[in-house]
């Protein structure tokens, strides 16, 4: 196993170097290519200019070569290698020197100083988010696998796919403009993930009684229990309708918050609520119903409590930071669970139909331990796969989120490299995610031998 | 020999029919259907196009190619007919670009051979023939200078209103009249308008939305089947490579593969396209180069599969070209995965298009989806009408595009082809 994990991270060496050597032939190669003049603009003399592109060209060494710049930025780089001095003149080898990403050119500043800011608000949104995707999916893929061919698995397949080509661009545009917007519900915020007022605020929300703080927790409560009550309701006939009922209750208050009151809000928002909840209702799985009304119900229970709170309460760092991240977890975590489900449905049919299956449900297991105790287990080789995808999607997935949403994260940064030329920073971006891509494809690698044990490297 | 060799072929349809009568007595009800036998394609596109999701992702993938072909006829300012002191004229033909006519005569062409009754070859050949002429004259294009600016207001004035009759097109706006002189153009809410009727409404700089979504649709289909062909291309010739002579050849490719794949797709897009052009044709050839991986994979897998059969090694032992028993031997056994990854392929590059544009690094003066939902995000207000148009136009594509490949991919898959979903 060692021998083997010290194969797979030397092998890892020449693949970066080819990753790197391809991002940097495209801009090497592209028209105007790194060159100072992409750095320098606005009007300026033209000796001052000419001053400030040579102190770039000497700073960044920019007038050499491109495989000279390439193998000086490797020489930074890696670990070992070559020592020099401020003419980039080789004085030394050095197995100590570390390792350093070079300077920025559009920020200024020390690469990884721009990457430390940015990496822990990318990881926050994706540690959110991964758990999601993953509960969703098996919860979904599950049940469809083993109800395979009826009406849920069918309406299920349709909804996943058509939910995986929702792009997320337009989830997070009508996100944005419907609810955090003057002119339809301004309950979220439009940009970044904490307020300037929240820094000052303690970290947990603060109410000014305890009475308050009860009745917030209690209208959460109260909400959730009566809509879990109602969802275990046996007659669906009657489940539908008052379901159905609260949610008209619900999307009239909601049409009332309505930015621009019109006849149209008034006639849409309520018959959408009434369909919406009563679909919840008329789902006949019972923990999804369970948790879409639960939701439901902590929602509209919080909601109503809130409205009832006095001025005294203050929403603390905590909450503000999960009330700015709720619209960009939704946007980022759809798509991924759509796929995600499509994946292990398969996978556990493609167990479910096999023979061992048929063997244990002979001998007289029941249907639930058949599908958890002997077919989830070997049908998870597929959702390891998808983690070792993960990883690199820790950087890139959340691409377009953060540009919706006006997130500094690795997203965005990754944007503003490439617009900028910033060889620097493209370059150390390209490094980290072809690493974590890499050491994803490993333990992914390993974890299949967790998950499966004729799987083993010697 | 030759004489034999072509006796023996002139004689092989006439065994078949031999063995038919006998079938026929026996069962005379079954023997008509057996009349020609089933191969595995027809079987496979039988099965797959027997749901009801992979129609509905064929007719509007038809919707589409109808809307993308006739763009000019369906939304213009100018008239489709008119008659001017009884001289009749075709104003949008006279205006009609060089591109308009490649994509028109293409159509044409795939249409005219479609119905026409030659055989498969001579089909393929055609089809090869002609498109020759349409990418020499986009060739063209590219280089020609730029033509003289068409002015859309002056459609709305003297010659062209005093006319005898006319018929206009459905839309009657251009993509790109923003309709200045009518001076209370910018943003109109759909049906909104007083004197005009914008059905999707008009964006901020006064151009009708449902015009702009019609020309928008070239761009995403033709980047959605341009771009998946030249990474297929790229994909079978590596992936092939790399399966037939495996050995060193795949542990290179391999590498290779693993390096483009441990890039992330968009971010490699993304550089392509910040630092090389942004152009339209540029775009279709960086989608494709950075989206081979897939397909060199299937083909690598198959043609491993397939480098030991016996007809393969008989062909290598009759000493066929290397270019003959890889396209011609083996690739027709092994394209079956790829056409299944092609479809999803469409779907992703158009959704790279729009992710491009949406991030302000798509076409610059043309319209297009992304670029679209990209202006509504910009806009200083949310109207929903530039958000939801286009961003649906969208989604219904690559919906469309996932369904056709998701119901060829249980069709071929014959553990999956019993129970499937949407083919169902």
């Amino acid at each position: 196993m060692l021998t083997y994990l010290m194969r797979r991270i030397l092998l890892m060496i020449p693949t970066l170097l080819g990753i790197t050597m391809v991002v940097f032939a495209v801009m090497a190669l592209s028209p105007g290519g790194i060159s100072p003049q992409s750095l320098v603009d606005g009007a300026m003399k033209p000796n001052q200019r000419q001053a400030l592109m040579d102190y770039y060209n000497k700073r960044y060494g920019l007038d050499d070569p491109a495989p000279v710049q390439y193998l000086r930025w490797l020489n930074n780089v890696s670990p070992i290698g070559f020592t020099t001095n401020e003419k980039h003149e080789i004085t030394d080898f050095s197995l100590t020197k570390g390792s350093d990403l070079g300077t920025s050119f559009a920020y200024g500043r020390p690469v990884s100083e721009v990457l430390a800011e940015r990496i822990p608000i990318t990881l926050l949104l994706n540690v959110l988010t991964i758990p999601l995707i993953y509960i969703v999916a098996i919860v979904m893929g599950v049940k469809a696998a083993s109800e395979s061919g009826s009406r849920f698995d069918v309406s299920s397949n349709i909804a996943m796919l058509a939910l995986w080509s929702i792009p997320t661009m337009l989830a997070g545009v009508l996100l944005l403009g419907f609810f955090a917007n003057v002119q339809h519900w301004q309950w979220f915020p439009t940009a970044g993930i904490g307020s300037r007022a929240a820094q000052d605020m303690p970290y947990m929300p603060h109410w000014n009684s305890i009475q308050d703080a009860l009745k917030f927790f209690g209208g959460m409560i109260a909400g959730t229990l009566l809509m879990v009550w109602l969802s275990r309701w046996p007659e669906s006939k009657i489940r539908i309708v008052i379901a159905a009922l609260f949610g008209l209750v619900a999307s009239v208050a909601m049409a009332q918050d309505h930015g621009q009151q019109s006849i149209a809000v008034w006639v849409l928002i309520p018959l959408l609520g009434m369909l919406s909840v009563g679909g919840l209702a008329a789902i006949n799985y019972t923990p999804l119903r369970v948790l879409g009304l639960g939701t439901f119900g902590l929602i509209v229970g919080g909601a109503l409590a809130y409205q009832t709170l006095d001025q005294g309460f203050v929403r603390g760092f905590l909450m503000d930071r999960a009330w700015h991240l709720v619209l960009p977890i939704i946007c980022m975590s759809y798509g991924g669970s759509a796929a995600l489900t499509k994946i292990i449905r398969s996978s556990v049919l493609e167990n479910l139909n096999a023979d061992y299956a048929r063997t244990a449900r002979a001998k007289g297991l029941s249907q639930k331990e058949v599908l958890w105790g002997h077919v989830f287990r070997n049908s998870l080789l597929p959702l390891i796969t998808i983690i070792a995808g993960l990883l690199p999607s820790l950087l890139a997935g959340s691409l377009i989120v953060e540009n919706i949403f006006s997130i500094n994260g690795m997203g965005q940064l990754a944007v503003e490299a490439v617009k900028n030329r910033d060889r620097e920073l493209v370059l150390s971006i390209t490094l980290i995610s072809g690493f974590l891509t890499l050491i994803g494809y490993l333990i992914a690698d390993i974890l299949y031998t967790f998950a499966d044990p004729r799987v083993a490297y010697d | 020999m030759t004489s034999f060799l072509k006796r023996w072929h002139k004689q092989a349809p006439k065994k078949i029919k031999i063995n038919r009568p006998e079938f026929s007595k026996q069962e005379p009800v079954a023997a008509q259907k057996v009349e020609k036998p089933e191969t595995l394609t027809q079987r496979v596109m039988k099965k797959a196009l027997s749901g009801i999701g992979v129609k509905f992702g064929l007719v509007w993938v038809g919707i589409l190619v109808i809307a993308a072909v006739f763009a000019p006829f369906l939304a213009n300012s100018m008239p489709l007919v008119m008659s001017l002191h009884g001289q009749i004229s075709f104003p949008v033909v006279h205006y009609l670009t060089l591109e308009d006519w490649v994509v028109l005569s293409a159509f044409g062409v795939m249409v005219l051979v479609w119905l026409l009754p030659i055989r498969h070859h001579i089909r393929v050949a055609l089809v090869l023939l002609l498109t020759i002429p349409a990418i020499v004259g986009l060739l063209v294009h590219w280089k020609m200078p730029p033509k003289p600016l068409v002015i859309y207001d002056d459609f709305r004035q003297a010659p062209y209103t005093q006319a005898d009759w006319r018929i206009m097109p459905p839309i009657p706006y251009a993509p790109k009249d923003y309709l200045r002189d009518y001076g209370d153009t910018g943003l109109e809410a759909p049906l909104a308008a007083q004197e005009r009727t914008h059905l999707m409404g008009t964006e901020e700089n006064g151009a009708d939305v449902f015009s702009r979504m019609i020309h928008a649709s070239r761009i995403a289909l033709s980047i959605g089947i341009v771009a998946t062909s030249i990474s297929m291309v790229i994909g079978i010739i590596i992936g092939g490579l790399m399966g037939y002579f495996a050995g060193w050849v795949d542990m290179l490719g391999m590498r290779l593969l693993e390096i483009f794949e441990a890039i992330p797709t968009l971010f490699l897009l993304l550089t392509f396209v910040a630092f090389f052009g942004r152009s339209l044709y540029m775009m279709m050839i960086i989608i494709g180069v950075t989206s081979w991986s897939g397909y060199a994979r299937y083909i690598r897998a198959e043609f491993l599969k397939l480098r030991k059969q016996d007809y393969v090694q008989a062909a290598v032992a009759s000493g066929l070209p290397l270019s003959s028993i890889l396209f011609r031997h083996m690739l027709p056994n092994g394209v079956a995965p790829l056409l299944v990854a092609a479809s999803f392929g469409v779907a992703s590059a158009i959704l790279a298009e729009a992710t491009l544009s949406f991030l302000g690094l798509g076409l610059v003066d043309e319209p297009s989806w992304g670029q679209m939902l990209d202006q509504a995000v910009k806009s200083s207000t949310f109207n929903w009408w530039m958000a939801v148009f286009p961003g649906g136009a969208i989604f219904m594509t690559v919906f469309a595009y996932n369904l056709i490949g998701e119901s060829f991919r249980d069709a071929i898959d014959p553990k999956m082809s019993r129970r499937a979903g949407v083919s169902a």
